[in-house]
């Protein structure tokens, strides 16, 4: 019998359809689902067909990496937004309810800050191996494309952080997580 | 040796302001190697490691083995191997609990998470014990020590972490994690069992079952036995004979078990679209999580080889020339407070950059550490008064108190300490297997 789940559970009412920003903001979440799917089901033909045919996929190696890429950086954003950031709250009671939101705003947007420079400079490293036109090496797949998405996304994820934070000063009901 | 030690400071006290561990360490980290080369040579370094560390083949592993699990909770899986357990242990008086520790480890073989674990199983078994008039003392404590299992039994995030971070094998560390792992299995039933003597009315017998329906329950989970022999089978190359000749790599293993898992839960059909896509975007922002903190620790540990921290650690544990093992001791009392407070993998990717070095150079198996560690790291998972895995069955249980569970957990908590002062004083115990591969 499946599971229950409790997601879904509180879901499961849902009074507004939901809107255009809500679809822009979960969409690359499910691309990083999407290529985790055909990096599975990669790896199994993969094995199949080396064992069966003596045949592996010739680029398996070189798409799983760009996967990768995709998979943690398509969802990091979404992960900042909601919260899910591995922390330890062993000393949340040593906190008032004021001290407790300053530390927050502050942490958020010092976050924030703190992911736009390695943005930057991801950013700066992809153009340079765009100017010497370095390829992944079997596949010849332009190395500046995954460079340039992985700044993109960490420069999201710094965005939504620094959103976070300032959403906790305007309107501190509507922080999730 | 001062600059890694405030460094070390800095982050416990971001930590401790909730900052997430991976930002506190990769902050940290970047600040630190400034001091020492300047602004261009940090960043420089962060900008390498963040693309580097998200294109690394060899962490693929981590969220195919997620999916796994994921796949297998999702599918229903758990109550079956519960019920497994149940039709074997049930009659017996505190079998329940048996059955539970039973069907945590058969978990375990498939989930390499000790909180998932707890979490999927204490749905399963928590009702049933109920059931029977099980007192909460013993049915929580058996949920709650019986999910530790979960990151020692292969596979194993954990390990697989370990693994990448000092360069030992994969395989060898999730081979060597069977026999700590079954040893573990033993040692909580002979717990269970100590409980029972104790006090008879804690766990009474259930129905005895007649041998039809043991078959039925044993048809239930072939399935599952069947993908761990092929993951775990294929990994230590008993597969690798006439007429299949199959040996994985860990990802590969890992990616054959999460379609495995797949193919099995959408067989019975408890798989939803929406589940599916549920699963597959829950293991990608786990997956971020983790990749994350693994980044943060990457820039961290980078600083503190640079500041020279393990090296300096070394020349000191040499002037003071105590024992190897009495290092190993204080190593171990370390991990144990550490793991009350922080989460078993950031505490991993915070000591072992500093420890590794301290633990090989002294003559210890790097493969035995890793075991060790993540053996301590299960203790420290129920260990008073902040054990993550009885907060998380208080989560899931809801009405019984912290205390009546880490009340419970005590007979399972000593067994703990004797299991691993069996590890530690016999290495063999743990690497037979792996140094036969």
């Amino acid at each position: 019998m499946p599971e229950r789940d409790h997601e879904f559970e509180h879901a499961a009412p849902r009074l507004r359809q939901p809107g255009f920003w809500h679809y822009v903001a979960v969409a690359p979440t499910w691309v990083a689902a999407f290529v985790l799917f055909v990096m599975m089901g990669m790896t199994f033909l993969d094995v199949i067909l080396r064992s069966a045919f003596d045949n592996p996929l010739e680029y398996a190696t070189e798409l799983t990496r760009i996967f990768m890429a995709i998979i943690v950086f398509a969802s990091l954003p979404m992960v900042s937004w909601k919260g899910q950031h591995i922390i330890v709250d062993l000393m949340d009671p040593l906190f008032s309810m004021r001290a407790a939101r300053v530390r927050d705003i502050l942490i958020d947007l010092i976050c924030g800050a703190a992911l736009l420079w390695p943005a930057k400079r991801v950013w700066d490293l992809a153009e340079r191996s765009r100017d010497f036109g370095d390829v992944t090496e079997y596949m010849g797949f332009p190395q500046h494309l995954i460079e340039w998405f992985i700044a993109a996304f960490t420069a999201i994820a710094a965005v939504t952080f620094i959103a976070r934070g300032l959403l906790r000063i305007f309107a501190p009901g509507r922080v999730p997580g | 040796m001062l600059a890694s030690v405030i460094g070390l400071g800095a982050v416990l006290l971001l930590v401790f302001l909730r900052m997430p561990i991976a930002i506190a360490m990769g902050l940290v980290g970047f600040v630190g190697f400034m001091v020492e080369r300047g602004f261009r040579g940090s960043i420089s370094m962060v900008g390498r490691i963040i693309i580097d560390a998200s294109q690394d083949y060899g962490l693929s592993v981590v969220p195919l083995f997620i999916l796994m699990g994921l796949f297998v909770s999702r599918g229903g899986l758990a109550r079956e191997l519960y019920q497994v357990s149940y039709v074997f242990l049930g009659h017996l008086r505190g079998g329940l609990a048996m059955a539970t520790i039973c069907a945590c480890a058969g978990f375990s073989a498939i989930c390499g998470s000790s909180l998932a674990t707890a979490a999927t199983m204490s749905k399963v078994a928590m009702p049933q014990m109920r059931k029977f008039g099980y007192k909460d003392r013993l049915s929580t404590a058996s949920i709650a020590a019986g999910g530790t299992l979960g990151i020692l039994i292969p596979p194993s995030v954990i390990l697989v972490i370990y693994g990448l971070l000092t360069e030992t094998s994969i395989g060898k560390l999730f081979i060597a994690g069977v026999v700590p792992g079954l040893l573990g299995v033993v040692l909580y039933l002979v717990a269970v069992k100590w409980t029972i003597t104790r006090d008879p009315e804690s766990g009474p017998a259930g129905d005895r079952s007649d041998w039809p329906a043991r078959w039925t329950a044993i048809r239930g989970v072939w399935a599952i036995l069947l993908l761990f022999f092929l993951v775990i089978g294929g990994l230590y190359g008993l597969l690798d004979v006439w007429p299949v000749y199959l040996t994985f790599s860990p990802t590969e293993a890992a990616g054959m078990g999460a379609t495995g898992a797949f193919l099995i839960a959408l067989s019975r059909g408890s798989l939803t679209f929406r589940t599916i896509v549920h699963v597959l975007t829950e293991t990608a922002t786990t997956t971020a999580a983790l990749f994350a903190v693994l980044i943060g620790a990457w820039i961290f540990s980078n600083f503190v080889n640079l500041a020279g921290l393990p090296e300096a650690l070394q020349a000191f544990v040499q002037s003071l020339g105590v024992a190897p093992m009495a290092v190993m001791v204080m190593i171990l009392l370390i991990y144990v407070i550490l793991g009350c407070v922080f989460e078993s993998l950031s505490m991993l990717l915070l000591t072992v950059p500093i420890f590794f070095p301290l633990v090989t150079s002294l003559g210890f198996d790097p493969v035995w550490f890793g075991i060790i560690v993540v053996v301590v790291t299960e203790i420290s998972l129920i260990t008073p008064p902040v054990g993550l895995n009885v907060f998380v069955l208080k989560g899931v249980v809801g009405d019984v108190s912290t205390a009546t569970i880490f009340r419970g957990v005590t007979p399972f908590w000593v067994v703990d300490i004797v299991r691993l002062a069996l590890l530690v004083l016999l290495p063999w115990l743990v690497l037979f297997l792996p140094n036969s591969m």
